[in-house]
């Protein structure tokens, strides 16, 4: 019972994601159904759907999307500020921040992780594993989102009677762009909303707010 | 760790599932089509069009294999590319381009005789 306490908020998201995205593969296999009917054509299985480009397409482009904005969010956040924002660090303190602040080399605790107390490669890697990591997911995704939806892409243009398109010619194309974009301004809108609402707006307990009487230009101030 | 996994994984199966595409069954369905008509066999021609391609064909008072005899369309000749992507495929005869839709009992033709329009669909004596 600890242990599911203490990794409650993880636990939470996952069993919503495995809920959002088992409805997602649920309604999605309805939809397609509904419209292989109108075409008088066979229906699919879940399974099928699951295994389809157009389900991989669908998946590929919210998370790509999704993982752009945590990475830019992390690398923006090193040097940008925004005065009164929970979402920024103190003004002072743009850029990456001394050694001893960050507590590496011969800074770095007892209690801090191994790759910490190195030098080189291994310091420099894990101090940006975590931008490295969501932007390398981003980039995958995004690469996952470009090969599904040429395959998706292509099949409804062969059911039209066009001629199916490469992949370069697919990532050049408003198709391909239309779908990233559309997600990229809704998160990217996410994030301006959540940087300019915590200036003013609070949310007593959570630690994306600042304590209910901090005053609104105080900055990197967490409840 | 495990959500790192899943997107490289995904990449990987689609790019396995591209490299492992069927083209011999779409090229062989254009090329039996062709030689049916070659060889006069309109009615077994009929037989190997989508029912919507197959029902849309022949004008009132006519059977399937008299439009499609009609039509006269030219000789297939040898496959010079074949496209599949899901259901659907675009197979190539150096006289023809042919669309092909699989069915649960096999790829059937959707449209025949098609010429490319800039920008737009293939024009085609034979669609659906």
């Amino acid at each position: 019972m600890k242990w599911i306490k203490e990794n409650s908020l993880s636990l939470a998201f996952l069993v919503m994601f495995l809920l959002a995205l088992a409805g997602q593969a649920i309604s999605g296999t309805l939809y397609f159904n509904d419209q292989q009917r109108v075409l008088g054509e066979p229906t699919v299985s879940v399974w099928q759907y699951v295994a389809s480009s157009e389900f991989a397409v669908n998946v590929a482009e919210n998370w790509q999307s999704e993982y752009l904005q945590f990475f830019l969010y992390i690398m923006f956040t090193i040097w940008l500020v925004q005065k009164g924002s929970t979402e920024s660090k103190a003004l002072d303190d743009a850029g990456a921040e001394s050694d001893a602040q960050q507590q590496i080399g011969p800074h770095a605790k007892a209690t801090s992780p191994a790759w910490a107390r190195t030098g080189g490669l291994r310091l420099w890697l894990f101090s940006n594993s975590l931008g490295l990591v969501m932007g390398v997911i981003f980039a995958l995704s995004w690469l996952a989102q470009s090969v599904a939806g040429q395959a998706a892409y292509n099949s409804e243009r062969l059911g039209d009677l066009r001629d199916p398109v490469s992949w370069g010619a697919y990532v050049t194309s408003p198709e391909f762009w239309n779908r990233s974009l559309q997600n990229w301004q809704s998160e990217l809108l996410a994030v301006l909303s959540m940087v300019v609402l915590s200036i003013y707006l609070r949310q007593r307990g959570s630690p994306e707010s600042k304590p209910v009487g901090a005053p609104h230009a105080a900055t990197g101030v967490e409840s | 760790m495990r959500i790192l996994l899943i997107v490289p994984a995904l990449a990987t199966a689609l790019a396995l599932a591209g490299c492992a595409v069927d083209t011999a069954a779409p090229a062989r369905a254009a090329e039996r089509f062709h030689a049916a008509l070659a060889a006069g066999q309109d009615d077994a021609a009929c037989g190997m069009l989508a029912p919507k391609t197959a029902g849309k064909l022949p004008h009132p008072g006519q059977t399937c294999a008299q439009a499609l005899h009609e039509l006269k369309l030219g000789a297939g000749g040898a496959v010079t590319a074949v496209s599949v992507w899901g259901e659907d495929a675009q197979v190539r005869l150096s006289g023809d381009t042919l669309f092909l839709h699989r069915f649960q009992n096999g790829w059937r033709v959707r449209a025949a005789g098609c010429e490319p329009v800039r920008d737009l669909p293939y024009e085609c004596e034979v669609e659906d």
